[in-house]
């Protein structure tokens, strides 16, 4: 990570939608581990929402259509689609499934909660907004257009989604349960948000900062790739400070990890990510760093047989 | 995909229709489903399953009167050997179930993977972590269940 100029923090942290289009994805992403080490509070994250919120509808997509009928070629289309799908369906994911954790915690947290649910909503939103509006996806309602566009989700996505799904259901039964809301916290802010969402966003907003294209997408998703840094942090913060509050909890945090390394290597379809300019060689190294350097600045330790895991990950493309 | 197959439809939850789906789990999918989806994919299923050790029970709330009916398929060494009908004192690993329109949708062709993403079969008891360790051996299980035809109510 490259150590941020006061200019460039102040224009990511400060910047209003229509400025966010000038903001290098690669700033974003230096942005959500600034802090990792020093983790802020849950009033503070508040605080920074209130400050960084952005209208959804704001966002003008004229020049993104001309872009995906005229510029890109059918091979960027598909797998801009088959990579973006997995975003789409994952921001879904990730607002029906939030609420659970919301009831547990301190109110501090429980405010802060709030706001993440609120962004997590927005960026489905987004999503569905880019699917009908520039992909042309058929479809009424949300729950259309997700129907449209679960054909391009790959099947390997019912592997973190579902556990996330299935781990909010264990989490219901009592929200205040820590081992649960460690295990739900690792598949949800570590993995689902910590590494493949930012993993996702670095390689196509690379693809249209690096093409010129797609300029209401990239707004909306580098302003999705900030909201993303409170995510991270917060749910940085929860686990360390569960960590710390109670040792055994370490141990729920690498159960979790043992099943989702153990359920990543299963690719079920072939994306060309070559014509976004990634090879899956550079995808995977991407994961894996994304993944170490959370681990690292947050002091999580991982006993020998999750860190061979972690060498062997393989490429996998969603998001929430 | 939907069902494309000779075999007349049998009493859905009936004994000879769990035979069928215990039948259809324990053969998993043809070449030509094979075919669809990566190598890396089946590969990975394949390794799960040959050590799997563990009993699913797939019920359904509201089939009957007189409370849930389950579907019992029980694996060992990676071989599907035995299938029954329980009522809801099932004794399974993992016991999950959903609706009948769930299992309507689910045998009409709705993607498994889905259901399961949208939390439309619940896993009623069974540990979340060690489930997901085999998820999607399961997901093409169910799959194979969902092409059995059936006689529905």
């Amino acid at each position: 990570m490259t150590q941020m100029s006061d200019e460039v923090l102040n224009a990511v942290e400060n910047s209003e939608l229509k400025q966010i289009r000038d903001i290098d994805i690669d700033d974003v992403l230096d942005y959500v581990h600034r802090d990792l080490k020093r983790l802020p509070d849950y009033d503070q994250l508040y605080r920074r929402y209130l400050r960084q919120r952005w209208d959804v509808y704001e966002l003008d997509f004229a020049q993104d259509v001309r872009d995906w009928n005229e510029g890109m070629s059918q091979e960027e289309r598909d797998a801009f689609v088959a990579i973006s799908a997995g975003f789409h369906h994952g921001e879904r994911q990730v607002e029906v499934e939030l609420p659970v954790f919301m009831l547990g915690g301190s109110e501090e947290s429980k405010i802060y909660m709030s706001s993440q649910i609120e962004d997590e909503a927005r960026h489905t939103v987004f999503f569905d907004r880019f699917y009908r509006e520039v992909v042309k996806m058929p479809g009424s309602t949300v729950q259309e257009v997700l129907d449209s566009s679960f054909e391009h989700v790959s099947e390997t996505f019912v592997g973190p989604f579902g556990l996330l799904a299935y781990q909010a259901d264990d989490l219901r039964r009592d929200p205040e349960d820590l081992a649960a809301r460690v295990r739900y916290g690792t598949t949800y802010f570590l993995w689902i948000e910590g590494v493949l969402a930012l993993s996702v966003m670095k390689i196509t907003l690379s693809y249209c900062r690096n093409r010129g294209f797609l300029p209401g997408y990239y707004t909306g998703f580098t302003a999705t790739c900030r909201d993303e840094a409170r995510h991270v942090q917060g749910g940085m913060r929860f686990l360390r400070d569960a960590v710390q509050d109670d040792p055994a909890m370490l141990t729920e945090i690498h159960d979790t990890l043992r099943t989702i390394l153990s359920i990543n290597g299963a690719t079920s379809r072939r994306i060309a990510l070559e014509s976004l300019g990634w090879s899956p060689e550079e995808v995977r190294r991407l994961m894996i760093r994304q993944l170490r350097m959370k681990l690292v600045d947050v002091g999580i330790g991982l006993p020998p047989d999750i860190q061979a895991m972690v060498d062997r990950i393989e490429p996998e493309l969603a998001g929430g | 995909m939907s069902p494309v197959t000779t075999e007349t439809a049998v009493e859905f939850f009936g004994p000879e229709w769990a035979e069928r789906a215990r039948a259809a789990v324990d053969a998993g999918p043809d070449e030509e489903l094979r075919a669809t989806k990566l190598p890396t994919y089946w590969g990975w299923i394949d390794n799960v399953r040959a050590t799997y050790d563990a009993s699913w029970a797939l019920g359904v709330t509201d089939l009957r009167d007189d409370g849930p009916v389950y579907l019992k398929l029980s694996w060992r060494d990676g071989t599907c050997h035995a299938a029954e009908i329980a009522g809801g004192d099932v004794d399974a690993d993992y016991v999950l179930s959903g609706t009948l329109a769930v299992w309507r949708d689910l045998l009409g062709g709705d993607d498994p993977g889905r259901i399961v993403m949208y939390r439309r079969l619940r896993l009623q008891s069974g540990d979340v972590l060690r489930f997901f360790q085999g998820i999607y051996f399961f997901v093409e299980s169910l799959a194979a269940v969902a092409r059995v035809p059936a006689a529905l109510p």
